[in-house]
């Protein structure tokens, strides 16, 4: 599937962090554009392109900014989430290390958009490369004055700050992010009130994804309605797919968005590793529940992927063929989701554990009769009740795994040991 | 939906309409209509934090159950506080949190009075399906403080006690470690804290995770015998109540919702209670026998204040009684000074001159009846001055934080020395040691910058205007802009409370200053209030009941036939032999005039000394006699706080031995002095105070728990005391280039408080504090030990440096045992200067 690459047009070129390289391919050229255009206009322009937020939620990023109060006296932010926490996710890392003006760029000219002359990225902690690259980046950006004061010899002036997190995925949810960069613990605000309106220091706040954010320049150069016009009306544009698991050729590929399942698996990605059988897609990051074979044609968009009781999320395709015991894999899911709860409310703080107990031991062959529905009990307990998303996100994973494979857990139960052969 | 009327949103809550104001919580609309939400996090005066989910409730339309805690009504809202959804959220959540939950209640202090047995009971369901291994945190109880032990496996993430240290107490020395499941609400790396030692933490906690270590396994709260007495400690007129278990007290505690303190309380009230069972108190009459004392028998006693008595006259008999009596004691006590031993000479202190309290009197216009602190606190500026809130009143400045903080109120603090509350302020002023006066005639004099007509009227009641800005300000250690920023503070305020301490009292005759700075606000058309913040717990009723030598009950001036020494002229006429006859009662006049030596040789001339006292302080070793006395959880009576708030104590027990009720005492010496004096029968003295005290007419003392009223204003004029004359300040020599300022300790407060163990567990070692540029200049690092010298003392201490203390300024703590800081004084001097050697 040859499409032209707009998020990912430089990444492939030699020295492609450097500001020359990205100056020799068009770079700041959108930015000077967007200078030039009134902040309505431009605020316009994101809402026309249908843009949604690549982190995961899909929330229309131009009405997201249309939100931010226009008094010139307030002092606004934008914080770039680079927290890139979501299992299975690395998209965003590969802008970051390889594109890191292109993320920049997206981030005056949103800056520009919502008359902010403070922005923030926060990189996840591991990302200490990332960091350094982007630290150098903007480093350039500000000799060459891109950033700083009268940017362009506009009356535009910007700065721009990296926020190194500590490894708590919570971070990456927006309200606990800003927690973080005011130097709080990252736990979840509570909204009302919205970023918008009182975020980061009680200012009001754009929060946007990293992929989000790079999608801008493209916009710009390109106008709204390319941007629209490419895949399904309601979740348009091109998206990062970060393909991972049982997969012959994994990795991150730039496609139109509402690509389908068995495209990505079959056309992009060469197939099930070792011409094994597939059995289960995560499509978006482990907090969308499990696709099935049926659902391979659904084309990937936010709107579909919601549809059919899962969700695009960040667009992390975790693959897994038929040698994969689902036990197993939710133990690690909900592990990784009771290690992360940050402690703030009750149902997660004690859910998430507690289902993880009942599924280690189950996957050491110590399940008890009742244990299923057990866990059933525990996700109705959980879900809907926690402060943030975290943990329903846990028990999507859960839910739609025992949805498709419930046998699977029985069997182990009975058993003691796996139903599937051979494997993993 | 229903229409809004009236600026209020209707609601329905479980199908009863409720109207309430915008934003109002779902929580607090459901308690108009009796409708009870259960919650952990939940705090009144906390942070709304909306965790626990207890709280969670239905709203007709929402998908998600919402926390009713955090959670603004809205127009129209249709709210399920007891549908099935919610019942088995609430049970559901309480599952979870036993799940991880130690749930060892057989050997947990707050078995019986714990929350979360409580909501088990009443929402739980009977039986848990958790059967996994449980994660303990910790395998034995941890000290964190000398007074707080921690279980962390009893703790169920409310976060109450990280948001009262961080939002109320202003310390923040706890935060939550680990995550998910492993969180952990504790100290920095779990160590013992440099804190308040408080105990709020232990006081918000709903369950046994925080707990007292001095209570530790000693009772049930079943077994506990109760009673609601006032916190000894300082004049805020804390509500405190007793519990002893088989005749011993183990605990005081703040209940939420009695007194104004509500759950509120500092270090000294909450652990300060072991004075009452303290080994160390005196139990029976003593009388001088060569170098030590003799047990007596009370009628012996009596019998030897007969024969002494008949050979004193009347003008060289004197008393001073503690202003830590309750009001009753007070008034019986300055009616047997003045008509059974037929003497004017009484006082109600040794630390400061009768006139030098008058013109305090005067200018906080005590006479004009109470205020309450709440309101106070609420206006557009709140002015603290000449009193270090944050250790000598802590629960005041629990509440100015946490009302500033909240940014109703603008703060400013002027002030000789830094204060933990400089954090919360708006402007923190550092003014020279002593020169208070010449700092608000500096104010005074930005205020009135270009209005030359109100500074001459104000030139007429004796403001100063010759001496410039400049100049004042440099004298006083302020800049003159940091003057100006103030005087345009007050100038924007409409409302401003002025919250004036003791420094006012001791450092000198700021009083005066005070008053002109009431009259020049006034003249602004500033709504002012102005509220003494005193340290001694009926400091304001001993002036009231007229314990004072120039005014009688109900501040009514005395003629000049009828006034008579204050402390400081008495201790002049025993030093000159004048002195026939002391009656001292729980007044440490040795440990407490500001010149030791002197004060002590003038008790040693004194020629019949009668000291009434609980414990064997430096003034009960040179008297003649001793009488073993009450204290504050042993009697009846009431206390009269700062702000004139009239309270109730209660007995919790009896006195300990042969030590008796101070009132009895009296009243047997009222009549060996003079027979038949008590025939006339004033049983009810409540109400011979009310008869001659019109400010008390409406107190009505049979109150029981809650309060028994505030004071009135009467029609006396103080106007008399400012007529005082201004004291020099101290000028620093080379030789002695700091200032030595005292006062009292966040652990200690008066005599009393350093005879309590516990709050002497938290600070055994005395200090000296100095701030940073003082130490490096002196080449010094905190904790080291140095001496500090004044010409004719020296004594050794522990350096703490306080960052935001001026340079050239030590503080020492009154009331250390074994440091007699009163000798750094000489008679006359109201600022010492000393120097620091290591």
């Amino acid at each position: 599937m040859a499409v032209e690459k707009i998020l990912l047009h430089n990444v492939d070129k030699p020295n492609s962090h450097k500001l020359d390289t990205y100056l020799a391919g068009g770079g700041y050229e959108d930015l000077r554009k967007a200078l030039a255009m009134g902040r309505d206009d431009l605020v316009q322009l994101v809402k026309d392109s249908g843009l949604r937020g690549r982190g995961g939620a899909g929330f229309p990023a131009g009405l997201k900014w249309s939100f931010i109060p226009k008094d010139p006296s307030l002092q606004k932010y934008l914080c770039c989430n680079a927290d890139e926490g979501e299992p299975g996710t690395f998209k965003d890392r590969i802008i970051i290390e390889k594109d890191p003006h292109l993320l920049i760029e997206g981030m005056a000219i949103t800056c520009h958009a919502i008359n902010s002359d403070k922005s923030y990225i926060y990189i996840r902690g591991e990302f200490e490369y990332g960091a350094q690259i982007l630290e150098q980046a903007i480093e350039e950006a500000y000799e060459k004055g891109y950033l700083g004061k009268n940017i362009m010899g506009t009356d535009f002036s910007l700065d721009m700050y990296v926020h190194r997190g500590y490894g708590a995925y919570i971070c990456g949810e927006e309200t606990a992010l800003l927690e973080s960069i005011e130097g709080y613990r990252g736990q979840p605000r509570k909204k009302p009130p919205f970023p918008a309106l009182a975020g980061l220091n009680g200012k009001p706040t754009v929060i946007n994804n990293v992929e989000s954010l790079a999608c801008i320049p493209g916009i710009i150069r390109k106008g709204s309605k390319w941007f629209a016009n490419m895949g399904p009306e309601k979740s348009p544009g091109p998206k990062l797919f970060c393909v991972s698991g049982h997969i012959e050729k994994p990795g991150v590929y730039e496609l139109p968005m509402g690509t389908t399942g068995r495209e990505i698996i079959y056309e992009v990605c060469g197939g099930i590793k070792a011409g094994r059988k597939f059995k289960a897609v995560i499509p978006g990051g482990v907090t969308a529940p499990m696709l099935v074979e049926k659902d391979l044609d659904l084309s990937m968009d936010f709107d579909t992927m919601a549809q059919a009781g899962s969700m695009l999320g960040s667009g992390a395709v975790i693959v897994m063929d038929d040698t994969t015991c689902m036990v197993r894999t939710s133990y690690i899911i909900n592990r990784f989701f009771s290690h992360e709860s940050c402690g703030k409310c009750t149902p997660c703080r004690e859910g998430t554990i507690w289902m993880t107990q009942i599924l280690e031991r189950m996957e050491n062959g110590e399940g008890r009769p009742g244990d299923v529905e057990e866990l059933e009990r525990l996700c109705d307990n959980i879900f809907g009740r926690t402060f943030c998303p975290l943990g329903d996100g846990a028990v999507m994973a859960l839910r739609g795994c025992l949805k498709h494979f419930r046998e699977e857990f029985v069997y182990h139960v009975e058993n003691g040991r796996c139903m599937v052969k051979g494997g993993f | 939906m229903v229409e809004a009327v009236d600026d209020k949103l209707i609601l329905e809550i479980d199908g009863k309409e409720v109207r309430v104001p915008f934003g109002t919580l779902i929580l607090d609309a459901a308690k108009e209509v009796d409708v009870t939400i259960p919650t952990f996090c939940y705090q009144a005066r906390l942070s709304g934090i909306g965790s626990c989910r207890m709280c969670i409730v239905e709203i007709e339309g929402q998908k998600k159950l919402q926390p009713a805690c955090i959670t603004p009504v809205m127009d129209g809202m249709k709210i399920a506080t007891n549908s099935e959804t919610v019942v088995s959220a609430r049970r559901s959540m309480l599952e979870f949190l036993l799940s991880n939950h130690a749930k060892d209640c057989p050997v947990c202090d707050k078995a019986g009075e714990c929350e979360l047995q409580d909501m088990v009971y009443s929402h739980g369901q009977r039986k848990s399906k958790f059967e996994e291994k449980k994660i303990s945190l910790h395998v034995k109880d941890y000290i964190i403080s000398p007074v707080i032990i921690k279980n962390s496996n009893r703790c169920v993430q409310c976060v109450r006690c990280v948001r009262v240290c961080r939002e109320v107490v202003g310390r923040g020395v706890l935060g939550s470690v680990g995550r998910g499941a492993y969180q952990e609400e504790t100290s920095f790396r779990k160590g013992e804290l440099d804190c308040d030692s408080c105990g709020m933490c232990i006081e918000v906690c709903p369950v046994g995770c925080f707990m007292r270590l001095p209570y530790r396994y000693k009772a049930r709260p079943w077994d506990l015998k109760s009673a609601i007495s006032v916190c000894p400690y300082c004049a805020t007129g804390c509500k405190t109540t007793l519990q002893e278990r088989d005749g011993e007290v183990v605990r005081s505690i703040a209940f939420k919702g009695l007194g104004f303190n509500d759950w509120l309380m500092c270090a000294r009230g909450r652990f300060g209670y072991d004075i009452l069972n303290s080994d160390k108190r005196l139990t029976k009459p003593l009388r001088k026998k060569g170098d030590g004392f003799e047990e007596i028998s009370w009628s012996e006693a009596m019998g030897m204040i007969s024969a002494e008595f008949a050979k004193t006259s009347p003008e060289k008999r004197g008393g001073v009684a503690t202003a830590s009596l309750p009001n009753e004691e007070l008034f019986f006590f300055q009616k047997l000074m003045r008509e059974a031993m037929g003497t004017p000479n009484l006082d109600s202190t040794s630390r400061w001159s009768g006139d030098t309290a008058g013109a305090y009197m005067a200018a906080t216009a005590i006479n004009e009846g109470g205020r309450t602190i709440y309101k106070a606190v609420n206006s557009d500026t709140v002015f603290v001055l000449g009193t270090q809130l944050s250790e000598e009143n802590p629960v005041i400045d629990y509440i100015v934080r946490h009302v500033t903080d909240s940014g109703r109120s603008n703060l400013v603090i002027v002030s000789p020395r830094a204060m933990k509350l400089d954090a919360t302020a708006h402007q923190s002023l550092r003014h020279t040691p002593g020169e208070l006066a010449k700092f608000l005639n500096a104010l005074i004099l930005c205020l009135y910058e270009g209005d030359a007509g109100g500074l001459a009227s104000l030139e007429e009641v004796g403001l100063s205007s010759k001496v410039s800005i400049a100049e004042l300000a440099k004298l006083a250690g302020v800049t003159v802009d940091e003057l100006r920023q103030l005087s345009m503070r007050l100038k924007r305020s409409e409302t401003i409370s002025i919250l004036a301490g003791t420094d006012i009292l001791k450092l000198d005759q700021g009083a005066r200053g005070l008053r002109l700075l009431k009259l020049a606000l006034e003249a602004m058309g500033k709504r002012l209030r102005i509220l003494p913040i005193l340290d001694r717990a009926n400091q304001r009723g001993a002036w009231g009941m007229g314990v004072h030598p120039s005014l009688g009950p109900g501040f009514s001036p005395l003629s000049d036939d009828e006034k008579g020494l204050d402390c400081y002229g008495m201790l002049e006429a025993a030093a000159a032999g004048e002195m026939d006859l002391m009656y001292v009662i729980g007044e440490d006049i040795a440990g407490m005039y500001p010149d030791r030596a002197f004060a002590e040789d003038a008790l040693s001339k004194v020629g019949f000394l009668i000291v009434q006292e609980t414990f064997m302080t430096d003034t009960a070793l040179k008297a003649d006699l001793i009488l073993p006395g009450a204290l504050a959880g042993e009697k009846t009576g009431t206390f009269t706080n700062q702000v004139g708030r009239v309270q109730n104590l209660a007995p919790i027990q009896s006195p300990p031995g042969g030590a008796r009720i101070d009132l009895d005492i009296m009243g047997d010496i009222a009549s060996t002095v003079s027979k038949g004096f008590m025939d006339d029968g004033c049983t009810d003295i409540f109400g011979c105070i009310q008869k001659v005290v019109p400010s008390y007419l409406n107190i009505d003392n049979k109150s029981t728990g809650k309060d028994c009223g505030s004071v009135i204003s009467t029609d006396v004029s103080l106007e008399a005391f400012f007529n005082v004359a201004e004291s020099p300040g101290a000028v620093p020599t080379e030789e002695y280039p700091l200032r030595l300022i005292t006062g009292n300790h966040l652990f200690y407060s008066g005599n009393l408080s350093s005879y309590s163990d516990i709050l002497g567990s938290l600070l055994k070692e005395p200090v000296a504090e100095v701030g940073p540029e003082t130490a490096k200049a002196l080449g010094l690092e905190d904790g080291q030990n140095i001496n500090v010298a004044s010409e004719g003392y020296l004594d050794s201490f522990r350096l703490k440096i306080s960052k935001g203390t001026p340079a050239g300024v030590v503080f020492i703590a009154e009331n250390y045992e074994d440091k007699p800081i009163n000798r750094f004084f000489k008679r006359g001097e109201t600022i010492p200067l000393v120097k620091i050697t290591s």
